[in-house]
């Protein structure tokens, strides 16, 4: 570790996040700061790079999911250690887009928003993840607090899809419909139902979600 | 650990399957179209008429075979490093062998060429489920006077696997065994055989002077062998499946004493392939789920006399690659596996095993892969039955994220090739296409991207030499280009 140079460390800290390791990942990542390399370059050339790269072997079938989600949080990780680095440099991280995801209130469904939270941060999105049974109000409070470009919200239930309706009535009645594009998706839901309830958009499966994200937002 | 398992015949049944061909070889004897096995038979004690050519073997003799029988046969790769065991409950799944037609990938049935065969062979050296080629088509392009030996040729050229072949000519074996002396030199034809000759009984209890001939060759040159009896419910054999049985039994215990009497110890497998006779379109058909039946009876009577086993159990009656093809096949992928038999030969066979297909093939290669999975049974220790994992994801948790399930998902699970495992979106998305298509596309990837393990130059050019001097005896110079 002595001697690692600057292009090693970065060559291990994205097979780190290709592996999911987030323990090493972690470490490296102090390293970085440690021998004050740019953080920026770090995440740019280490972390996002390498989500990246497992994003497309996943879409030609080269690895699982469950690797990218791993990958994902071990980009995180990385992350919440740099973040204050890159602040501190006055720089910030170039994302493609930032979206907030959730599952609606009432819907308990992880593993569908899950993948296509991982997904869009494989492909250079900036994700919060509002997680499960997430009410109206707090949809809300994401849209003033991240100001994100898309809203995606995903129910796995024909009971709960209604919520989807629901809550886009109250980002409309909150005054911030368009400052946002909204995006729905889930099992039970089709695109005339996402037309229906006056949704931007709707993805029946997870690349097609990523897809749906980079028009509304025109990225070729 | 409890391994899926069936047996379709009990202990008792199996010894009276036993004891009846035991009867019927010593009462009412076989015919052997062979002289000189005949005099073999007649010198270790047989009851032997000449002029009916017929030969009854008394039961110490038929014991006495199966003494010098191993229990174990083992098939080398070409490169006479890797190989695979006839033993126990292994299974290996083989290309159907000898087919006279091909279906392109246009699904055009016709004579093949001996392009067709190489293709064939090298689809089989990339196939991760198919562990045993076989000289799998008859070409048209080359004169039948030489075409089996040929085949071998080309088969050895394109594919790094073992090969199930046979021989169509008295001097097939000793050829044969000149062309794998050319690849792995002489001393290892018969301590690292990387081809196994199927060897054919007529039913009913008949040997043929041919197969005769190329069995006791195969004794001699220590090169593995696979008995194939062939009875026909209700046309070559009795039409009750038990009497089907007892007759191919009796079959393949006279080709066991004259194998074992040439040459003590020979490595021979009990293999089979039976049919149905329709008695409607009288056809006879392999893929009968009464096939499967004697099948696995085969299996066990195999394991009663501790003698690997093979069986023609991956082939279909449908004239196309359809459900059908595919559901004959899977049925007998499970069977064999389920009963241990050591070879389920027939891999991309249709049309009365006349047919060869590489769509099927292709297909079968995703089925044997699932049969191989479900034989390997459920996995319990304390890693697996994954009490910490469940009580730290708790209620309502997630175990996607879960560094258990990147440990564990790709070695739990069978990844097929073909069968569609994804979204509709996603399949709409690929085109919508059907697993015809699929495996068309996946079959045309394999022939421009896989190269196999060419033989060393050295070696090509003698077994090149061997081939074209071989050639030469029947007044053949030019040979087709492969």
């Amino acid at each position: 570790m002595v001697n690692l140079n600057k292009e090693d460390l970065l060559n291990r800290l994205k097979e780190a996040t290709i592996n999911g390791d987030s323990d090493e990942v972690a470490r490296l990542s102090k390293k970085v700061i440690e021998l004050g390399i740019d953080p920026l370059e770090a995440v740019e050339k280490a972390l996002v790079k390498g989500v990246i790269e497992l994003g497309d072997k996943w879409i030609s079938g080269e690895v699982f999911i469950s690797d990218i989600i791993a990958a994902a949080d071990a980009m995180k990780a990385g992350l919440s250690i740099l973040k204050s680095e890159i602040i501190k440099r006055g720089k910030s991280i170039k994302y493609l887009g930032r979206i907030v995801i959730g599952t609606v209130e009432g819907d308990i469904h992880d593993i569908g928003k899950s993948i296509v939270a991982a997904l869009l941060e494989a492909s250079g999105f900036e994700v919060i993840d509002l997680g499960i049974d997430v009410p109206p109000q707090k949809f809300i409070e994401a849209i003033r607090q991240y100001n994100p470009d898309v809203i995606g919200m995903s129910a796995l239930m024909t009971t709960t899809m209604l919520k989807q309706r629901e809550t886009i009535e109250a980002i409309k009645q909150a005054g911030l419909r368009d400052r946002v594009k909204i995006v729905v998706g889930g099992a039970p839901t089709t695109e005339e139902w996402a037309g229906e309830i006056g949704a931007d958009g709707w993805a029946p499966d997870a690349i097609s979600a990523v897809e749906l994200v980079k028009r509304l937002l025109n990225i070729v | 650990m409890a391994k899926p398992r069936i047996e379709v015949l009990d202990k008792e049944e199996v010894l009276e399957i036993h004891e009846r061909s035991l009867n019927i070889i010593s009462r009412v004897g076989v015919k052997i179209e062979h002289e000189e096995a005949l005099k073999l038979l007649y010198s270790i004690g047989a009851n032997v008429d000449f002029s009916k050519r017929i030969a009854k073997i008394p039961e110490y003799i038929v014991r006495e075979a199966l003494k010098r029988t191993p229990s174990c046969v083992r098939l080398y790769h070409r490169d006479g490093k890797q190989y695979i065991e006839l033993y126990g409950w292994n299974t290996y799944f083989v290309v159907g062998s000898a087919a006279y037609y091909y279906m392109d990938l246009r699904n055009e049935v016709r004579r093949p060429l001996s392009k067709d065969l190489a293709d064939v062979a090298k689809v089989t050296d990339y196939l991760p489920n198919t562990h045993l080629m076989s000289t799998a088509l008859v070409p048209a392009d080359i004169s039948e006077v030489l075409a089996d030996r040929w085949r071998m040729y080309v088969v050895m050229k394109n594919c790094s696997k073992p090969i199930d072949t046979g021989a169509f000519t008295m001097e097939g074996v000793p050829d044969a065994a000149k062309l794998m002396a050319a690849v792995v030199g002489e001393e290892n034809i018969s301590k690292k055989p990387f081809m196994i000759f199927a060897v054919c009984s007529s039913p009913p209890l008949k040997w043929s002077a041919l197969t005769t001939q190329n069995l006791m060759d195969c004794a001699r040159y220590g090169i593995p062998a696979h008995i194939i009896p062939m009875p026909q419910t209700g046309g070559t054999a009795p039409a009750t499946l038990a009497g089907a049985i007892v007759q191919a039994n009796t079959e393949f215990l006279a080709g066991l004493v004259i194998a074992q009497f040439t040459k003590p110890g020979a490595p021979i497998v009990y293999s089979g392939s039976p049919t149905v006779f329709d008695q409607r379109f009288a056809t006879s058909c392999t893929g009968y789920i009464e096939v499967s039946l004697i099948s696995a009876a085969t299996s066990q009577l195999a394991k009663f006399y501790g003698i690997p086993s093979g069986c023609y159990t991956m082939v279909s009656d449908a004239k196309i690659v359809d459900t059908q093809s595919s559901l004959e096949t899977a049925f007998g992928a499970m069977i064999s596996v389920l009963a241990g038999i050591n070879m389920a030969i027939g891999s991309g066979m249709l049309l009365e095993e006349n047919c060869i297909s590489l769509i099927k093939l292709a297909i079968d290669d995703d089925i044997a892969g699932s049969a191989l999975r479900f034989a390997k049974g459920i996995h319990v220790d304390i890693e697996t039955v994954a009490e910490r994992v469940i009580e730290e994801i708790g209620p309502g948790g997630l175990f996607l994220k879960h560094r258990h399930t990147r440990d564990w998902w790709r070695k739990e699970h069978f990844i097929p090739r073909l069968f569609d495992k994804r979204t509709t979106d996603m399949w709409r998305k690929g085109g919508s296409k059907d697993l015809n298509t699929a495996a068309r596309e996946y079959i045309e990837k394999i022939l421009k991207e896989h190269t196999p393990e060419p033989l060393p130059p050295d070696i090509e050019k003698t077994l090149s030499e061997v081939i074209k001097g071989i050639a030469k005896k029947y007044g053949i110079e030019k040979l087709p280009e492969v």
